[in-house]
């Protein structure tokens, strides 16, 4: 999968990518969108004990909470990327949270959502090149600290 | 059940002297904000002393961390909770506004028994 690692992050570049608040969104075939969580994101949280996402049903406004995550270290809400209804919720985070860690865009995405506009949702986000560019501006402006993957974590050669 | 929008107070009577105290209303009040809960901690006799200015740095729970106890004021206000001092208990320990690190607002005695009142609920530490 293409993929770009800065300061040992990896950002993949083809997601649409919230990088304030550091979520991903992935567009699926069937219209819905897949929302998680960043690599830098479970970096600065550290190992996650507790993920507990919104219900499915539950409409978000883009910046609300779709999920709140907790570690040793940090709490926080995981923000909405987009205007939508959650349609599902990833049940694995229930009994192993640091799945987030370990496969942030893979097996730890948060939830599915469908969005209102999708269109105008991905157009307000950052895809791809410009993703790696808006990453690196981020990482080297927040003094962001090399990503630490724990045991387990998805490799990208 | 959807406790977004709902008032919590903290009311913190714990210093800098007792470090195992002050850590964690803070992070209850950052996981109640990050649940989209409007959360006060309200600071009050000993609790005071946390928010002179210099002090809690000085508070490291986790010596393999560089998360102090000002590291975890300052993640509560960019988590968007409101931290508030009693007047009295800044007299009590000889402090004034200048003392104060920034951000935290001045309230009387007053204003707690209010936001008791109109909060949903009130944690106590």
């Amino acid at each position: 999968m293409a993929h770009e690692k800065i300061n040992g992050c990896v950002i993949l570049k083809d997601l649409h990518y919230a990088v304030e608040d550091n979520t991903w969104v992935r567009k699926n075939d069937d219209g819905t969108v897949t929302v998680g969580m960043t690599d830098v994101a479970q970096n600065l949280a550290g190992p996650i004990l507790h993920a507990k996402a919104k219900g499915a049903g539950t409409g978000r406004k883009k910046g609300k909470p779709i999920a709140t995550v907790e570690s040793g270290k940090w709490v926080g809400p995981v923000k909405s990327p987009i205007n939508g209804e959650i349609i599902a919720v990833n049940e694995a985070l229930a009994s192993d949270a640091q799945l987030i860690n370990r496969s942030p865009y893979d097996k730890g995405w948060v939830v599915k959502m469908k969005s209102e506009d999708l269109a105008a949702d991905l157009s307000a986000l950052v895809f791809g090149e410009d993703a790696i560019t808006a990453y690196k501006a981020k990482i080297e402006r927040d003094k962001i600290q090399a990503c630490n993957h724990i045991e387990g974590s998805d490799t990208y050669a | 059940m959807d406790n977004e929008g709902k008032k919590i107070l903290v009311i913190q009577t714990h210093g800098v002297e007792t470090p195992t105290r002050t850590y964690s209303p803070l992070f209850y009040a950052m996981a109640a904000a990050a649940m989209e809960m409007e959360v006060i901690v309200w600071f009050t006799m000993n609790g005071t002393n946390q928010l002179k200015k210099g002090e809690a740095e000085k508070v490291q729970l986790d010596k393999t961390s560089n998360v102090t106890l000002k590291t975890m004021l300052q993640m509560a206000m960019d988590s968007e909770v409101d931290l508030r001092v009693c007047q009295q208990s800044l007299e009590l320990w000889n402090m004034k506004q200048e003392d104060l690190i920034d951000g935290v607002e001045i309230l009387g005695a007053t204003s707690i028994i209010d936001l008791s009142l109109q909060a949903d609920h009130v944690m106590y530490f």
